[in-house]
């Protein structure tokens, strides 16, 4: 394979190059995995916020209320989402469920993710 | 094409690969109730420290909470490892990295169902 992966060549890893369309679908499977595993651990270790008490808690969430955070709160919900609806197309299309039809099908779920991602920006940017 | 269906990797084990699919399901589900929970059924949200002391004082809640930090953080870590898998490591590497996610991943939890637990029980 042209751009077989290796632990020194793992960028190739991400390229789209010399690919079968399908396999963007695994890509972006992936780049959304290893988003939402660090925003995981990120997650986890603000939250130690909680364990301070009242005051340490809610002046984090005043910082994380403006809205460059929010963008980036964004781009986790778009990870989800992405990640979420793929995920069940993979676990359809694994005990031989929309085989065939699973180009069509990815079509389908990532319009219905875009969306979900409009939806959750018109709430978190224009209704609060 | 065969080669989109997700199937285990060499080093993988089938009861590997079919918990991350199975526990993929799990955590679309809880991460449903939770927006469903969070954003409907307490209005405005939860915001403030008190808001979450109030939250969790319903004992479903920390369940839920815990059940969904176990999931999360294992899914999360076996499909780390699958990626690593897709870079042919060595059977010397992949041993490391096991017991590295391992660790990290048991920390995780513990540390997570620790501070639920410190909620849960008044802050």
């Amino acid at each position: 394979m042209k751009n077989a992966p290796s632990p020194a060549h793992w960028l190739r890893w991400f390229d789209p190059r010399y690919r079968q369309p399908g396999t963007w679908g695994y890509i972006l499977n992936r780049i959304t995995a290893i988003g939402l595993t660090i925003y995981l651990v990120l997650h986890l270790g603000v939250l130690s916020t909680l364990a301070k008490g009242p005051g340490a808690y809610d002046s984090f969430i005043t910082l994380v209320k403006s809205p460059g955070f929010m963008l980036g709160e964004l781009l986790v919900v778009a990870g989800g989402i992405i990640h979420g609806t793929n995920g069940i197309r993979i676990v359809l299309n694994s005990f031989g469920v929309g085989v065939r039809d699973q180009k069509v099908i990815l079509a389908i779920l990532m319009a219905l993710s875009i969306i979900g991602i409009a939806y959750f920006a018109y709430v978190m940017f224009l209704v609060d | 094409m065969a080669g989109m269906i997700s199937k285990p990797k060499q080093h993988e084990t089938v009861w590997l690969w079919l918990y991350k699919l199975l526990s993929g399901v799990v955590i679309v589900v809880l991460l449903s109730v939770h927006f469903v929970v969070n954003h409907l059924v307490a209005p405005g949200g939860l915001l403030t420290y008190a808001d979450i002391l109030r939250y969790y004082s319903n004992p479903i809640v920390p369940v839920m909470e815990i059940a969904f930090l176990v999931f999360a953080v294992t899914h999360s870590f076996v499909g780390m490892r699958s990626i690593f898998l897709d870079l042919n490591p060595s059977p010397r590497l992949i041993r490391f990295v096991d017991w590295a996610l391992v660790f990290l991943g048991g920390g995780a939890i513990v540390y997570g169902t620790w501070l639920v637990l410190l909620i849960a029980s008044g802050g």
